[in-house]
């Protein structure tokens, strides 16, 4: 993750992130933070992360851009022509703060494509890997762990996005239609 | 009803004739017409392919879902709402949360454990279930999106109800 491609790949995506909390203009905004989507996606697949990346993609990218569309629709653009926000101190104090405290768990990770992490050696990983296609035939062993060996987590995480939808259609369909 | 009451500069360039941002648009239409099979098989393929490369239900569903976004914005959202009609959405997540759950208590019932596929007298049990539940998944996550979709888009119809 040293390539010039890289690099510049992550600071699009910082300039995306902060473009989308600076610019005044709503539409504006949803544009940056599409982008920064699009940018975090191609990042993921750069990473060895392909399925994430494809969800980023079509979630963060695609459906979230236009559900933002949809509901800034009915919003009015602000009419003076100043193009960023300005900024409170304080917030942005307590922002930096929380970046920095997040940024202290950096130096735990293991280095990109580091063979001699528990992330690539431990027995849990090495058992997937050996025997993911004997046990369930896919050859992914992504969807393997998630379908068949973690299913009852994917279970869980269906009903949480069955349950938060569900939750979000009968409340907007009240407030809309009732 | 109270299209009235117009604010000063909308996002909506259309909003004046009541039907949100709606444009009808003869490109917009005749390219959606023409990639909307092309995009659906492509979150099928997403939804089946996941267990050989990337991909799976969360990331086919919203592929399809995207089907008929697209079909909204080509042919107008109400009337693309009024055609899909409102219980379809919601039925699609309810069934699919129900053969993901179903699916695990069937193969506890012939013997197995939670979701453990081969005690299913299918040949390549494993393979098999996991395609169904990646499939289950895809029809609630496409269900999710469309409901949403729908259901935001109607509060900047000319309802009247959260316009004023």
């Amino acid at each position: 993750m040293t390539g010039a491609l890289e690099v510049g790949l992550v600071v699009f995506v910082l300039a995306c992130a902060v473009a989308t909390a600076l610019l005044r203009d709503v539409l504006g905004s949803i544009i940056a933070f599409g982008a920064y989507s699009l940018g975090i996606a191609v990042i993921w697949v750069f990473l060895r992360a392909p399925d994430v990346g494809l969800t980023e993609a079509a979630v963060g990218a695609g459906i979230m851009t236009v559900l933002f569309l949809l509901t800034i629709a009915k919003t009015v653009r602000p009419a003076d022509d100043e193009v960023l926000e300005s900024v409170d101190p304080r917030a942005l104090a307590v922002s930096v703060a929380l970046v920095a405290v997040l940024s202290t768990t950096l130096v735990a990770l293991p280095a990109v494509g580091d063979g001699g992490s528990a992330v690539a050696s431990d027995n849990v990983t090495e058992y997937y890997l050996a025997n993911a296609y004997e046990e369930t035939e896919v050859k992914n062993a992504v969807t393997a762990v998630l379908a068949a060996y973690r299913g009852f987590d994917t279970l869980g995480e269906a009903v949480v996005v069955y349950s938060a939808g569900i939750g979000l259609l009968v409340v907007l369909d009240r407030e809309v239609l009732g | 009803m109270s299209d009235a009451e117009e604010p000063p500069v909308g996002n909506g360039s259309a909003a004046e004739d009541g039907r949100g941002l709606y444009v009808e648009s003869p490109i917009i239409m005749t390219t959606v017409r023409v990639i909307t099979p092309f995009v659906f098989t492509l979150g099928l393929f997403v939804m089946f392919h996941g267990a050989d490369s990337s991909g799976g239900g969360f990331q086919g569903g919203v592929i399809v879902g995207t089907v008929v976004l697209m079909l909204g914005i080509a042919f107008g959202i109400e009337t693309t709402r009024d055609w899909v009609g409102p219980q379809l959405a919601v039925g699609l997540v309810g069934l699919g949360v129900l053969a993901f759950l179903l699916t695990g208590v069937g193969s506890v019932l012939l013997g197995g454990g939670f979701l453990e596929y081969e005690v299913y007298p299918v040949p390549h049990a494993v393979k098999y279930g996991i395609e169904f539940v990646e499939l289950a998944i895809g029809l609630v996550v496409s269900g999710i999106v469309t409901g949403l979709f729908f259901v935001i888009a109607a509060g900047m119809s000319d309802d009247g109800s959260d316009f004023a």
